[in-house]
């Protein structure tokens, strides 16, 4: 009987409920728009300014707004500090010893992850924990008896030197790597001993594509190591001759700290590749978080 | 998944393995060879040439050797001389590891600071014989530089240059003022003398009062009579030597001497009194632990009248003030008018691959004919007593006088300290002073934290 | 599974009487050891031994060149006593403060917040995780531009709304905190996606559950978000507390441990010792204590969290 007079406040009700809570919404939405707008600026920002005074003249970024673009361009900064300051050497000498480190690491520490994950040998457990230990050893504590070695071995101020203690495969590689190669059924590889394979065809033919993403996340990790490696080539190198990006970039630093549009420019050496690198990869920078398994 | 049928042979996985180590090695032996052979190694080139290579710090004296360089390449055509510029602030760092990597240059420059470290580890080759035999008249030198390079007897280097630490002064300010700065002021431990009466007469606030006038400001200065910083050579090393004060007891002393009445009424008279009379720039003014870093600045902006410091900032002074400049020697204290006398010396590396060659190069640099070109350049002033007046001529010219730095050297002069590990005792001491010259510290407090750290350093250098 | 069960749960080599398997055996084994070997012998000569070789050069006293001189304990009370050690180890356990709580409640909520469909949340979340490749010591280089007092933009923005910014990197009240505020910037992104991880692996049946029972969207962090992510939460601090300690590249290049020794953290004092002063002893002293400190640290970290980690879900 009452029904239709109870109906109408009720419907009024609801929908100023509605009306309310999807207010209540769009400013939800609105603040998280601005809050993602805000943390994408303060990530991008000194990447983009830096780039922008990188290409600027000095007079420039010291009369400029930063976020102002260089008009014109300049590439004056980068013909500078490549032919007077000796970056292209630099660059380069960062190259090989990257390259040469990563090729080593990956491809030992893929060998002894599998040796690890699916090669029965006595010993294997205790030199697993052996390995596991290692990692908890922070790496300052071996500079100074790694220096005396290399010292006494005639090694210091070679290109040896930069990239020995990490090319022969490292713990942490071979721990990423082996905890993936476990989770490969043991049916695959004994399968294919029994036809006859030997262990190293296994891995080489076998493990290695279907390990694809490790195998990157693990090149990955160590190509970017050695990039940004930098108190080790510091004392291991006297000589200008012999310096990665980040001595040079820090001794230039020292030098001429105040002509910004110079040492930025050598900053972005070393920064864009890393950039570059990141846009390429970043699929698998992510998904290597959940196949580093930290949640079991 | 598939899995491709091997064939029957089987490979060895010790061959595969082997392989790629064996290419790796090979492709690391091939970019670090090529890496070695065009890059950067010095060393000797084809034939009989050789190269040297001779390492300083300082870019503008820089220039004057490269001429003198270039006369001694053309008497020696066999050997190459490649200078190398290695920034001072890592220099000793670098030439000690290169000296432990074994790719130390053949010849470089050393400062007193570390010269007792780097005789003490046998880095610097023993000249006697070879001075013997090449008949080098020592006499020639001041005599304070070689027994300052000589230890037992050896001789570790040629002495070239040399420095005092005398005033420099704002010659537009003292006119303005009608000020004459005269040329032997004395100052007493208690603060009397006519050192500090000349001070406060010098010292003015923003209205324009002196500092012996009632109406003086201290709390609004304009500009302050002197600049002294906390340093044992250009700052406080001067008064402690003249009140009879010593670093270290005597050259290689383990121990340091600072704790002496003599040091504590040097100090003092400078950290309390001057400080107090606010005739000096202050220590929280002066730079980080009053090190002195802001003083050029502030002279040359005509906040302080007088600064002292060593002769080798007259090219900074020149280039960085509008106003003339003169130098005034320093004031007499209570044991006369002492300066800190410094100088360097080309260290022979003693594991040079060309002992023969690196000799030349070092007569030649410790010559007459060397050390005139840096003289009449205006480089540094030359070791060799004779050609002093070249330097004092060329900075005539550019207008500025030099001859207080002459004085000095020609009067009482006390070596800058030697003994191993006297730089880092230096630097700790430094440190440990800086709360006296900020006045948050007694000046003998300070001493005696400075006395323990510097004893610490010494005994374990 | 995690590394304990997975290394008991493999099975023992078994030794066998027939000839034929013995030889297989043992070219097996071989091959195994030729795997190993290269990682093995890493591990050995640029591990094991300099870890060896760190405790017995903390006894000495040398400087490279002449020889050696023993001295027993005494470089470990010299580095407290003359070197600043302890001075050391206090301002890098003021950065571990500073940087890490910060940097793990900014991960966070960084995650949750970014754990949404919404169009752009995928894009900003791999915009967060950019600064994880930067070279620190190049992008030390960038920041020291950015808090430069008087060119820097920092304090040309705070002029234009009328405040002086202090000379962040000379004053020993702002020195620390920008060095934090570097490292924060640099790797929480990379933190907030082991968060995430761990958010997307909390069922939301879990969720429904307890709004079903009347509970807040707070309740909810607190009695489900929080104890499902410590595993995550877990690794995130230990991880990060080990790297803390070891913080250099970013001091070396903005502040060299100024102004004064308010930055001079304890890998630079190592640093500083051994490569300036080649003091070996000493710095050798000085980094076994630091590998204690975090050894210590972490065995709490672990502690800590072993009697409160919930890993079943049901």
């Amino acid at each position: 009987m009452t029904s239709v007079a109870t109906a109408a406040p009720t419907a009024t009700a609801a929908a100023t409920m509605e009306r309310t809570s999807r207010a209540g919404r769009s400013v939800r939405t609105t603040l998280f728009y601005l809050l993602l707008v805000v943390i994408a600026l303060i990530f991008i920002t000194p990447y983009l300014f830096s780039v922008f005074a990188a290409f600027k003249p000095l007079n420039s970024i010291l009369s400029q707004s930063p976020w102002r673009p260089p008009t014109p361009p300049t590439l004056d900064n980068f013909k500078t500090i490549f032919s007077q300051y000796d970056f292209g050497r630099y660059l380069a000498n960062t190259l090989i010893v990257t390259v040469i480190l990563t090729a080593g690491q990956v491809t030992f520490s893929m060998m002894g992850a599998y040796a690890f994950a699916r090669m029965s040998f006595p010993g294997r457990d205790s030199l697993f924990w052996l390995y596991l230990t290692t990692l908890m050893v922070p790496n300052i504590v071996t500079l100074v008896p790694l220096y005396v070695l290399f010292a006494h071995s005639h090694l210091l101020n070679t290109y040896w030197a930069i990239f020995l203690p990490y090319v022969l495969g490292v713990p942490y590689s071979v721990f990423l790597m082996r905890q993936y190669f476990m989770t490969i059924p043991k049916e695959v590889m004994e399968a294919a001993r029994l036809d006859g394979c030997s262990e190293s065809r296994i891995l080489w033919r076998i493990v290695v594509p279907i390990s694809r993403p490790i195998i990157i996340t693990a090149t990955l990790l160590a190509f970017v190591f050695g990039w940004n490696n930098f108190m080790w080539p510091l004392i291991v190198t006297n000589s200008n001759s012999l310096n990665v990006l980040t001595v040079g970039i820090a001794n230039f630093n020292s030098n001429f700290g105040v002509q910004w549009n110079l040492v930025l420019a050598g900053s972005l050496v070393a920064l864009i590749p890393m950039v570059i690198l990141f846009a390429i990869f970043q699929k698998h920078i992510v998904s290597s978080i959940s196949l580093s398994g930290i949640n079991r | 998944m598939s899995a491709r049928r091997p064939g029957p042979a089987r490979r060895h996985a010790l061959r595969r393995a082997g392989l790629i180590i064996r290419i790796m090695i090979i492709g690391a032996a091939l970019t670090l060879l090529s890496g070695c052979a065009g890059w950067g190694f010095s060393g000797s080139g084809g034939g009989k040439t050789v190269t040297l290579t001779y390492a300083l710090w300082d870019p503008h004296e820089q220039v004057g050797y490269q001429q003198s360089i270039n006369e001694f390449e053309k008497l020696h055509p066999d050997i190459k001389v490649d200078i190398e510029n290695i920034p001072y602030g890592s220099y000793e760092q670098k030439i000690t590891a290169e000296f432990i990597t074994g790719g130390a240059p053949d010849l470089f420059w050393v400062n007193t600071p570390w010269l007792g470290t780097f005789i003490k580890d046998g880095i610097l080759t023993d000249l006697t014989p070879l001075i013997k035999a090449s008949h080098v008249d020592m006499t020639q030198y001041y005599p304070q530089l070689v027994a300052m390079h000589s230890r037992n007897g050896k001789v570790y280097g040629l002495p070239k240059d040399w420095d005092t630490i005398a005033l420099y002064y704002n010659k537009a300010y003292f006119a303005k003022l009608h000020l004459a700065v005269p040329a032997n002021l004395s100052w007493n431990a208690d603060g009397s003398g006519s050192f500090v009466t000349f001070l406060k007469e010098a010292t003015t606030d923003t209205s324009g009062h002196n500092a012996l006038s009632p109406q003086f400001n201290p709390g609004k200065i304009a500009t302050y009579a002197l600049a002294v910083n906390n340093d044992p050579q250009g700052g406080w090393g001067n008064y402690v030597a003249e009140v009879g004060g010593k670093v270290i007891p005597y050259p290689y002393a383990p121990y340091a001497s600072l704790t002496t009445p003599q040091m504590n009424a040097g100090m003092s008279f400078l950290a309390k009194t001057l400080t107090g009379d606010h005739v000096i720039v202050p220590g929280t003014l002066s730079g980080p632990n009053a090190n002195g870093a802001n003083l050029q600045q502030m002279f040359s902006q005509g906040q302080v009248a007088m600064w002292e410091e060593g002769d080798w900032n007259t090219l900074s002074v020149k280039s960085s003030v509008t106003f003339p400049v003169g130098v005034a020697t320093l004031p007499i204290g209570p044991n006369g008018r002492v300066s800190v006398f410094n100088g360097l010396i080309d260290g022979l590396n003693a594991h040079t691959p060309y002992p023969k060659q690196a000799w030349e190069l070092e007569q030649w640099l410790g010559s007459p004919q060397s050390q005139a070109i840096l003289g009449r350049g205006g480089y540094v002033w030359p070791a060799i007593k004779s050609l002093d007046p070249l330097f004092l001529q060329y900075w005539r010219k550019q207008g500025i006088d030099m001859s207080a730095f002459l004085t000095e050297a020609h009067g009482q002069v006390v070596n800058f300290p030697v003994s191993p590990g006297i730089g880092d005792a230096l630097t700790e001491i430094v440190n440990d002073l800086g709360p006296a010259w900020l006045g948050t510290e007694p000046v003998s407090t300070a001493l005696q934290t400075a006395q323990k750290d510097a004893n610490y350093v010494l005994r374990t250098s | 599974m995690s590394v304990a069960t997975a290394a008991t749960t493999l099975p023992k080599q078994q030794k066998t009487t027939a000839a034929k398997n013995t030889a297989e055996e043992r070219r097996a084994r071989r091959t195994a050891f030729a795997f190993l070997a290269p990682s093995l012998a890493g591990v050995l000569l640029f591990l094991v031994i300099p870890i060896i070789m760190v405790i017995g050069l903390s006894l000495v006293q040398w400087n490279m060149i002449t020889p050696m001189k023993w001295v027993g304990l005494s470089n470990y009370v010299n580095i407290f006593e003359f070197d600043g050690f302890g001075h050391s180890l206090l301002v890098t356990a003021y950065y571990v403060i500073l940087n890490i709580p910060l940097q793990t409640a900014f991960a966070l909520g960084m995650a949750m917040l970014l754990n949404s469909k919404r169009a752009g949340s995928a894009v900003v979340r791999i915009i967060c995780v950019l600064p994880y490749l930067a070279t620190p010591v190049a992008m030390g280089v960038v920041w020291n531009w950015f808090f430069n007092p008087s060119t820097g933009i920092i304090n040309q923005a705070l002029s234009h709304i009328g405040i002086t910014g202090p000379a962040w990197l000379s004053n020993v009240a702002t020195a620390m905190p920008v060095i934090a505020f570097v490292n924060i910037w640099q790797y929480v992104g990379y933190n907030m996606l082991f968060f995430l991880a761990g958010l997307q692996a909390i069922p939301p049946t879990l969720y429904e559950a307890s709004s079903l029972d009347g509970a807040t969207k707070v309740q909810q962090f607190w009695r489900v978000t929080l104890p499902l992510l410590r595993p995550t939460l877990l690794f995130v601090l230990v991880t990060g507390v080990i790297g803390s300690f070891q913080v250099f590249d970013t001091v070396f290049v903005m502040t060299a441990g100024g102004p004064g020794n308010a930055t001079n953290v304890a890998s630079l004092n190592i640093y500083n010792t051994a490569f300036s002063g080649f003091r070996i002893g000493e710095a050798s002293a000085m980094s076994v204590v630091l590998f204690l400190v975090i050894l210590a640290i972490t065995i709490a970290q672990f502690r800590y969290f072993n009697k409160r980690t919930t890993y079943e879900i049901a």
